[in-house]
């Protein structure tokens, strides 16, 4: 009995190490993201720009099953930057509304394509 | 009272194998209290000699926050904002107010990352990061959240000796070290209580923390 115990305590502690499943599905989140900061070319613009869609269509490995704070944002910003204002600020709008704790900095890029 | 005894020496070793010393609650007090939401990443302080750890880290430091279940200021749109606002440097920001960051962001809390020193060991293709993390309340300029420590990342455990030396540098490619920086704020960052949109918000008070000052070997 007390084998079992041990064995159920020692399961328990370490499961309780680690973080469960991702609440997100990243893509290929990490090497596209960086190589834009490296480089920010074409290729590398692209590279990022296809990441984020594929996050957006798709979040299939997350629990919670939404797109991840911030990535909206972030895909509004770079189409912004690339001179996509129309469906960059579709985007910037998506996050507000998906996530309104982004009201304060959302609004201040929306006042800047405004300007 | 023998068995009893060995019961709690195995239960001690199980706790120090993950670095365990205290609850969440009584290491990151602050975090409880004050239940921040939104977290700025400031781009890290680089104190090592190798001149690209800064984008090692800043890249793979918003996935673990957001997976710790917070909402953290989207990188590539707050890096443009701060070099905006001429606060691209962190280290003006690491011990002074971080009020304006709280009022141009919405951000809670600022995260500060400080790469004290990055060195590969070519025979045995380990890469040792010295790494500080500061996660400091933008309302009251407290550190809710603190840890220092020692990663010893194991790029190709199979490659050993004279022959496996070549074939290691070779392929140790960039994103290798983007693994690096990930395992580092993988390792240190899934400490963080989670966040509100974490699926243990509010329940891991009484989980065991990381050690403070920490040493891992990551393979």
């Amino acid at each position: 009995m007390r084998k079992y115990l041990l064995a159920a305590v020692a399961v328990f502690t370490l499961a309780s190490c680690a973080r469960q499943k991702p609440l997100y599905d990243w893509h290929d989140y990490d090497r596209s993201s960086y190589f834009y900061q490296k480089d920010t070319d074409k290729e590398s613009i692209k590279d990022l720009l296809d990441t984020y869609h594929d996050m957006i269509k798709e979040q299939k490995e997350g629990t919670r099953g939404v797109i991840p704070p911030g990535v909206y944002a972030d895909y509004g910003f770079l189409l912004l930057q690339e001179g996509d204002i129309k469906k960059g600020s579709q985007m910037l709008e998506r996050e507000l509304k998906l996530y309104p704790e982004s009201k304060i900095f959302i609004d201040r890029i929306l006042k800047m394509i405004e300007e | 009272m023998k068995k009893l005894l060995i019961f709690a020496g195995l239960f001690s070793i199980i706790l120090s194998s993950c670095g365990v010393s205290k609850t969440k609650y009584s290491a990151y007090k602050g975090m409880y209290d004050e239940k921040p939401h939104t977290i700025l990443i400031m781009p890290p302080i680089n104190n090592s000699t190798n001149v690209d750890a800064k984008e090692y880290f800043h890249t793979t430091l918003y996935e673990p926050l957001v997976e710790a279940g917070y909402y953290a200021i989207p990188p590539f749109l707050s890096m443009d904002i701060l070099k905006r606002e001429s606060a691209y440097d962190s280290e003006l920001f690491l011990n002074g107010a971080l009020s304006q960051f709280g009022e141009v962001f919405g951000a809670d809390l600022a995260i500060f990352t400080i790469i004290h020193s990055w060195s590969k060991s070519q025979l045995w293709a380990n890469v040792t990061v010295e790494v500080e993390y500061i996660i400091r309340s933008t309302k009251t300029n407290e550190v809710v959240f603190r840890r220092k420590g020692k990663v010893i990342y194991k790029t190709n455990s199979g490659a050993s000796g004279l022959i496996g030396v070549a074939a290691t540098v070779a392929k140790t490619a960039l994103t290798d070290y983007v693994a690096v920086a990930r395992a580092c704020n993988d390792y240190v960052l899934k400490d963080l209580p989670d966040g509100k949109y974490g699926l243990l918000h509010g329940q891991d008070k009484d989980k065991g923390a990381g050690l403070e000052n920490f040493k891992v070997t990551i393979n």
